[in-house]
């Protein structure tokens, strides 16, 4: 079946820089904005753009991610004639099978899935970005401009730019040179890792790629230079929504405080729903003396405590004389009778004990973090988990 | 369960429901912030394996269609069996459309229930606020043997209810019908295990002679043949919703701890159809007690011993007490409700002070712009 773009999702990425809530679980699986998880981003967008054939790549501990694609449902991509497709790694007969070894190399290994669709066009997504996007219209301007390849781009300040892949422009408006994180940025345009590739011409630029020793099989690093070394037409369609890379702590806990604000974005148009596999929960209940203020809450809740500028998850459970201030509290933590957890993340089902103190409000110093406490702990009363901590599965505190 | 076949009464309009039911049946009302009724009978069927079941509709079933859809939200979206929808045509004689009683509705989709090819037959009420487990009611009805098994209840439920009175050994020796309070005997759930040849045959019995209640005329014939009617007693919540202010009264026990723990445990979750998926936001200027909320509600306002249900807005200075708010209203600025119950869509300009009584609460109707 011919289709006009379908999605390749890179959802294998270890996610190192999460540390203690990546340990067990794929980045994309980790919980975010209350009732969702980070890939629902995406899904989502691609279910709203009308994209219906999605292949997710996955590779560093998918069990996880599997069961909570599942047949794709929640998204409403369960189409018959495409749907969610998990491509994990694989061994084909008579060869040495391998891990991907790149972002283009997971695409090189998966020619045969695409190929199956025929598609003019491949739409290639990562697994760990928060943003609403109409990739339809991204498709649009890709069709209307003849490219070779469109990348999504956003305008950053120049102190930004030294953690982007930056592009600098032709005369014409097409890409004349891509930079992987500048010391000295020439422009303010750097590519958020979404591309529209012509099929055929990615297909060719892969399949060179693949038998060039020298590449390291990467689409920022490798695919995208050498088309622009060989003249190829790459446009930039400009994105001015909101978007964040959640790849590390700090940037996790910060775009979960940013959902607090329908400003910034806002999780409530019924036009572009972001939709998620959620558990089947009774609604959330605040007790008699619970104090909920600017904070998001979902079903299965459990709140007698206080709660300010924090996110919920599902079933979250916070006790009398709790307190939670500007955390993040995964699905089925419990923070028991009189415990404080404060600029910090709790992992899914960890137990903050009665009297424990996780996290601390910022000090103004370079050492100053938000405290980290991954899945399946407890931290026992009256422990201290300073700022900035980590505490790992398997830990004793 | 393999050898079981559930079939859900939901054709009840119940007239004392008043507003509530103007567009649905008793078995759709929305409850607890985000179920319906129903959502209790099919979910204790899908807890315990019956995956083949058939939902008894009447009239106005338009809303009970929507929520159930093709049953998946139960596993009931089968390849074979599954869930069937039986609306009243399904014989000349009852075209009509009118039950005057579950006899004569079972009656009116008899070639549903003759083709069961189950040996036992699940009966349970649509508009039952329990979650029964039916894999516990199963295990003690083959374990004593009986012919049936009526579910019952732990305590006198509200409003009229039969009684059962049991004899020496341990089987239903009589019937008390409708009873209202303490009395002999125990309360009937209205729930059955019966087995399907047996069923037929009382059915068919009941139309030739005209009969059509369950209780007075099938029951007793039952008992009279010599059928040993055994009882299950349930182990927890359970109140049939027959009038506004048992809705009221049910879903404000709700916010009782230990009652939503009996309704909502979590080894047997209740299912229901899965709406839009967006947390819940608290502004500012937010104060909740005692109160349930679904998701995808902005509340801003003061909050006391509510239940809102999805999509509600609730606007600074807004106060709501005692009041149940359906799906998608809006409370403006300096609203004040009191004992009210808002079904869905309704919305509250500025300003605007409406008061009920928890004994007659007030019911702003679908949709009411005030």
């Amino acid at each position: 079946m011919k289709k006009s773009c379908i999605a390749m999702l890179l959802a294998g990425g270890q996610g190192s820089r999460l540390y203690a809530l990546t340990q067990n679980v794929a980045k994309p699986s980790v919980p975010f904005g209350g009732k969702y998880r980070i890939i629902d981003f995406p899904l989502s967008n691609c279910a709203n753009s009308g994209i219906d054939t999605v292949g997710v790549l996955t590779q560093y501990r998918p069990l996880q991610l599997n069961s909570y694609i599942g047949t794709g449902q929640p998204w409403d991509l369960d189409a018959t004639d495409g749907g969610v497709f998990i491509l994990p790694p694989y061994l084909g007969a008579g060869e040495k099978g391998s891990w991907f070894t790149g972002t283009a190399n997971a695409i090189y290994q998966n020619l045969a899935f695409i190929e199956n669709y025929d598609p003019e066009n491949v739409l290639i997504l990562s697994g760990d970005h928060i943003y609403k996007m109409d990739y339809a219209k991204m498709l649009e301007e890709h069709i209307k401009q003849d490219a070779a390849c469109t990348l999504a781009v956003l305008t950053v300040s120049l102190e930004e730019a030294t953690r982007f892949g930056m592009l600098n422009l032709r005369e014409d408006g097409f890409v004349g040179e891509f930079e992987e994180k500048p010391q000295h940025p020439k422009s303010d345009l750097a590519s958020m890792g979404i591309y529209i590739f012509n099929w055929k011409k990615l297909r060719e630029y892969l399949i060179a790629d693949e038998n060039d020793p020298n590449s390291s099989k990467d689409f920022g690093k490798n695919i995208i230079p050498k088309m622009i070394d060989a003249g190829e037409r790459l446009w930039p369609y400009r994105f001015d929504g909101y978007w964040r890379d959640v790849g590390t702590i700090t940037s996790l806990w910060d775009a979960n405080m940013d959902m607090l604000s329908t400003t910034v974005i806002n999780l409530y148009d019924p036009a572009w729903p972001i939709n998620s596999r959620s558990p089947i929960c009774p609604p959330q209940y605040i007790g008699e003396k619970a104090k909920v203020i600017h904070s998001i809450v979902t079903e299965g809740c459990d709140i007698e405590g206080h709660v300010e500028n924090s996110v919920l998850s599902p079933s979250v459970r916070v006790e009398e004389d709790a307190k939670v201030i500007y955390s993040v509290v995964m699905p089925g933590a419990v923070i028991e009778k009189g415990a404080v957890v404060e600029y910090a993340i709790i992992g899914e089902n960890t137990v903050v004990e009665a009297g424990a103190h996780v996290g601390a409000e910022p000090d103004g110093t370079a050492e100053w973090g938000v405290a980290t406490c991954g899945p399946d702990i407890r931290i026992r009363g009256g422990a201290q988990v300073p700022a900035a901590a980590m505490i790992y599965t398997g830990e004793e505190v | 369960m393999r050898n079981f076949h559930g079939i859900i009464f939901a054709y009840h309009a119940q007239p004392e429901l008043r507003e509530l039911t103007a567009a649905r049946t008793a078995a759709s009302l929305p409850f607890c912030g985000r179920y319906r009724l129903i959502d209790f009978p099919l979910s204790s069927l899908r807890n315990a394996g019956i995956l083949n079941v058939g939902v008894i509709m009447q009239r106005d079933y338009q809303s009970l269609l929507d929520h159930i859809g093709s049953g998946k939200a139960w596993d009931m979206s089968r390849k074979t069996g599954g869930l069937r929808m039986l609306p009243p045509f399904g014989l000349p004689e009852y075209h009509t459309g009118d039950y005057n009683g579950t006899v004569e509705a079972l009656n009116a989709v008899s070639t549903y229930i003759r083709d069961i090819e189950e040996e036992w037959v699940v009966l349970m009420l649509g508009n039952m606020a329990a979650n029964i487990d039916l894999q516990a009611v199963i295990h003690q009805h083959l374990e004593t043997g009986a012919d049936a098994t009526a579910i019952c209840a732990d305590h006198t439920p509200m409003g009229v209810h039969h009684r059962y009175i049991l004899g020496e050994d341990g089987f239903v020796e009589r019937i008390a019908l409708y009873r209202e309070g303490e009395s002999e005997g125990v309360a009937s759930l209205e729930g059955y295990i019966v087995r399907k040849d047996q069923l037929v045959d009382i059915m068919d019995r009941c139309r030739a002679e005209n009969l059509f209640l369950f209780h007075r005329h099938a029951v007793n014939m039952f008992l009279q043949d010599g059928g040993r009617l055994g009882v299950y007693i349930h182990p927890g919540y359970a109140n049939a919703i027959k009038t506004v202010e048992q809705y009221y009264k049910v879903s404000m026990d709700m916010l009782k701890t230990a009652n939503r723990r009996q309704l909502f445990p979590a080894d047997r979750p209740v299912r229901t159809k899965e709406h839009e998926e967006v947390s819940t936001y608290y502004g500012e200027n937010a104060v909740i007690r005692n109160s349930l909320i679904a998701d995808n509600c902005i509340i801003d306002g003061e909050v006391e011993n509510c239940i809102l249900f999805s999509g509600a807005r609730v606007e600074a200075g807004a106060k709501l007490r005692d009041c149940i708010i359906m799906r998608g209203c809006v409370i403006g600025k300096d609203v004040e409700l009191d004992c009210v119950i808002s079904d869905k869509y309704a919305s509250f300009g500025p300003g605007v002070k409406l008061t009920g009584n928890s004994k007659l609460p007030t019911v702003v109707p679908k949709g009411t712009k005030i």
